[in-house]
């Protein structure tokens, strides 16, 4: 690049004090490899994609938004009404949730499948599940701050949830609720969870997950011949660079189409003495287990069949962190049945979300 | 001289992690009683119920057909959700996850695995009285 003499010297004045060039050089030999699998790795990427956009929309929601009891509604009402270009905003804020979280499923079960988490990339499997309970928790406490009907009895359903967990049960409510029911309190502390201590939480495991990537660079499919598959890489920049932002391009039309035609609604202000809305449902990603702990007894041989369900959960929970470790031999039988454990919670969470809306 | 230190320690940073933990799950003490007006609460029809502030939780005043009054905290005792009277089938129902208790606030169907707290009334002069149950 012909820079001029300013330029030149611009660029050297920076080089010694930040050593950039290192970094670039570092980008100019990274590769993607080509295979059949390879369109599964621009999922990481969309879900940055969908992030940026959270932060930027959900940065300019909060210039209008007010997390008190009396106002929250009603600035959530003026967002959509008064604020100019507001309802786009919350309407590209919402949708732009529900595309991540869609992508961050795609993501994993992606991952899962390929079996790009075998050593020495566990690690990277792992922040990637701390990620995804944290993306989790942001559309859980997101879904609060509108402070309509629905939204307060999700809430209180949800913070309710962990109170069957034996021990400590209790104690989580009480945490997430800022005391023993939901209330003022509930919301600020919802509010400051989601813009506040959640993003802070989530970019510092962003950041370990993107530099693990970087350190270990691409997984290549089980039982690959590795010189044939590095004959084929593509240059990461700008090739594959450009290729990824064609495919934000696309889904970046998707989420403006849909925030504009379907902006989301908003209910009348929750009032904390009135009975329960009927219906209430959460976001689509809860559906599966909000059906799990639904059809789930009272009691189970005399343990409460919510303790139960949650228990069993959790100890999902702990399997899925740990699933690099437990799948220690991928190319034999039960690295297979581990592959088809990821089609069987697939196919489970989709029939349990149908039956859900169904019923 | 280690245990010392470190028992030291210890103290020290178990008085800093008190007055947090404190912060983190403050204590919302539920009110031991409260006093409703008789010439409101007293007139409810029988058959019907009226609800009431219980602390940040809704009560419910409910007064039978002979004219005797119960009360109950309206809430769910499957995962907290308010519940509401349906007086025409004399039942408690949860639209959360369709629970049911019967008029006495016995849970009779769905996911409730226990009844609905009972909270206990008593009219004095001009007052109406509703307590937790064992401070009577």
């Amino acid at each position: 690049m012909n820079l001029g003499p300013v330029g030149r010297v611009l660029r050297e004045w920076f080089e010694e004090r930040l050593g950039l060039g290192a970094v670039m050089d570092f980008l100019s030999h990274k590769t993607v490899s080509q295979n059949r699998h390879t369109i599964w790795t621009y999922t990481g990427s969309i879900i940055l994609l969908f992030f940026a956009l959270q932060v930027v929309t959900g940065i300019i929601l909060t210039f209008y938004y007010q997390p008190t009891l009396e106002e929250a509604n009603a600035s959530v009402g003026r967002i959509m009404t008064q604020v100019p270009l507001g309802w786009i905003l919350r309407s590209v804020h919402s949708w732009s949730a529900t595309f991540m979280i869609a992508f961050v499923f795609i993501h994993l079960l992606s991952i899962w499948i390929i079996k790009s988490y075998r050593r020495p990339r566990e690690l990277t499997w792992m922040s990637g599940a701390l990620l995804l309970a944290l993306t989790l928790f942001f559309g859980f406490t997101g879904y609060l701050l509108p402070w309509d009907d629905l939204s307060l009895a999700a809430t209180k359903v949800g913070t309710d949830i962990p109170r069957s967990i034996p021990v400590v049960g209790a104690w989580v409510t009480r945490f997430l609720r800022g005391g023993e029911d939901v209330s003022a309190d509930t919301l600020t502390r919802f509010f400051s969870f989601h813009v506040c201590i959640l993003p802070l939480l989530l970019l510092a495991f962003l950041a370990a997950h993107v530099f693990l990537i970087q350190k270990h660079g691409m997984s290549l499919p089980v039982g690959a011949d590795e010189e044939r598959e590095a004959g084929q890489a593509l240059p990461f920049w700008p090739n594959f660079v450009l290729r990824e932002m064609t495919v934000w391009l696309v889904l970046f039309g998707a989420l403006m189409t849909l925030a504009v035609l379907f902006p989301p609604s908003l209910g009348k202000s929750a009032d904390l003495m009135a009975p329960a809305p009927e219906g209430i449902k959460p976001e689509w990603y809860f559906l599966f287990l909000f059906q799990t702990l639904k059809i789930f007894p009272a009691k189970i041989l005399f343990v409460n069949g919510d303790t139960v369900a949650v228990l069993l959960i959790l100890f999902a929970g702990v399997l899925f962190f740990f699933l690099p470790l437990i799948d220690n031999r991928p190319a034999e039988r039960k690295g297979k049945m581990i592959t088809v454990a990821a089609f069987a919670l697939l196919a489970y969470a989709v029939a349990m979300s149908v039956w859900s809306l169904m019923g | 001289m280690n245990g010392l230190l470190g028992g030291w320690l210890a103290a020290l940073a178990g008085s800093f992690l008190y007055p947090v933990i404190k912060l983190l799950f403050p204590p919302t003490p539920e009110p031991d009683q409260v006093v409703l007006p008789l010439a409101d609460y007293g007139s409810v029809d029988p058959g019907s119920v009226k609800m009431f502030s219980w602390g940040s939780k809704p009560g419910l005043l409910k007064k039978a057909d002979d004219g005797e009054m119960t009360a109950f905290v309206g809430v769910c005792t499957h995962l907290d959700c308010n519940v509401t009277y349906l007086p025409d089938q004399k039942k408690f129902f949860c639209a959360c996850h369709d629970g049911w208790y019967d008029e006495n606030g016995v849970n009779i169907a769905g996911p409730p695995p226990k009844p609905l707290r009972r909270l206990i009334v008593a009219i004095e002069g001009e007052s109406l009285i509703i307590k937790k149950e064992g401070t009577a």
